[in-house]
């Protein structure tokens, strides 16, 4: 539940970084918080095992002034990729505005990435949220390695229904195209919160949006 | 269109005086009204030393990640929680099914104390979200409003 407080002039979304086990989600938030300015974030809370795999979740907040006369304040969190944390992956979806869902490229990771997605949409639906109706960006991840699917294919096997999502090549490492999958989720539920969206908004357009290209705006929004 | 929910500058003013009057009373530090997926609705008290956001976040995780121990003692959920440090301590209650209010207090007040108030505050603090619910006066705005490009900038590209 996304509150506008007047007094202060604040409001609150929060965005999920959903996605398999090792897929990256945490590298994301890693990145975003290097990069932006301190003074637009808070810290990165991360609770995880000594292995360094997420226990519960991360947490970043960011500020933004995006719409007139309010502080904006987006709220990252990433979920437990590992199988058995289904509970802990509820909790963190509670009151989601926005998900980010990260697919591990490599061949071999296909099957998790399904099952993930699947496990997203089950999850959605236990909180009586279906996948269509939340803003949500693909991010197909890790395409610096050898072994990776065809976008192509990975559309085909994530992306292949009557409502397309907007899908990114990410190298999270490096954070090519991390900003441009965050603008977009961010700018996508904006969109879908503002008042003139509701005779406007249309399909996302099926593209994907590749690692070498600058990072899109307004990409499959229609305001 | 969703609406979303609206704390008006009359909303917050009485939210305020309630918790006000609850630190007041139980000599506690801070309160903070949160929803159960982490997001702040309203604060109170000295929040300048630590920061709230990630207290919610962290303890909205808490409080949900119990549930599950409650369940194993036949409850639906624990009420409230309470967490002891050497001089500071936290202590959470439920507020409805969507809130959870959080107090941090030190040496000055009991954990007693703070429990005791916090039933009237956490039943005050309901009363009133069932208003703003009823009323229903969600913000709006329009495409218009939002800014036109990225809304976080990658400085290396």
């Amino acid at each position: 539940m996304s509150i506008i407080n007047y007094a202060s002039r604040e409001i609150q979304f929060k965005i999920v970084y959903y996605g398999p086990a090792l897929c990256g989600k945490t590298t994301n938030l890693s990145y975003i918080h290097q990069r932006i300015n301190p003074v637009n974030r808070g810290d990165l809370v991360s609770l995880a095992t000594a292995a360094d795999r997420t226990l519960f979740f991360d947490f970043l907040p960011l500020n933004a002034v995006v719409i007139k006369g309010f502080v904006t304040k987006f709220q990252l969190y990433t979920v437990p990729g590992q199988v058995i944390y289904n509970a802990t992956r509820q909790l963190v979806l509670r009151s989601s505005d926005g998900i980010c869902f990260v697919a591990d490229s490599q061949w071999e990771k296909m099957e998790e990435n399904v099952e993930s997605f699947k496990n997203l949409e089950e999850n959605l639906a236990k909180q009586n949220v279906c996948i269509d109706d939340i803003p949500c960006v693909l991010q197909y991840n890790k395409r610096d390695l050898p072994n990776v699917a065809p976008v192509t294919y990975m559309e085909y096997v994530l992306n292949n229904r009557k409502k397309r999502l907007q899908s990114f090549e990410v190298i999270s490492s490096t954070g090519q195209n991390v900003f441009a999958g965050l603008n977009a989720v961010s700018q996508i539920l904006l969109h879908k919160f503002s008042k003139q969206s509701e005779a406007s908004q249309t399909v996302a357009q099926p593209m994907t949006i590749p690692v070498t290209s600058p990072a899109p705006q307004n990409q499959g929004i229609s305001a | 269109m969703n609406g979303i929910p609206v704390l008006t500058i009359e909303d917050v003013a009485t939210l305020d005086g309630v918790l006000g009057d609850f630190l007041k009373k139980a000599e506690a530090d801070m309160t903070v009204v949160i929803d159960r997926g982490g997001n702040v609705i309203s604060q109170f008290g000295d929040h300048n030393v630590m920061d709230v956001t990630i207290i919610a976040a962290l303890a909205a995780g808490s409080f949900a990640a119990t549930r599950e121990l409650a369940r194993r003692i036949g409850e639906v959920e624990f009420n409230a929680l309470y967490h002891q440090g050497n001089g500071s301590h936290m202590f959470m209650n439920s507020v409805d099914d969507d809130t959870i209010m959080i107090t941090v207090f030190g040496r000055r007040t009991t954990v007693g104390l703070v429990r005791f108030y916090s039933t009237a505050a956490a039943h005050n603090v309901a009363n009133l979200l069932k208003t703003l619910q009823r009323n229903g006066h969600g913000f709006e705005f329009t495409a218009a409003d939002i800014s036109a490009g990225p809304i976080f900038a990658d400085p290396t590209s």
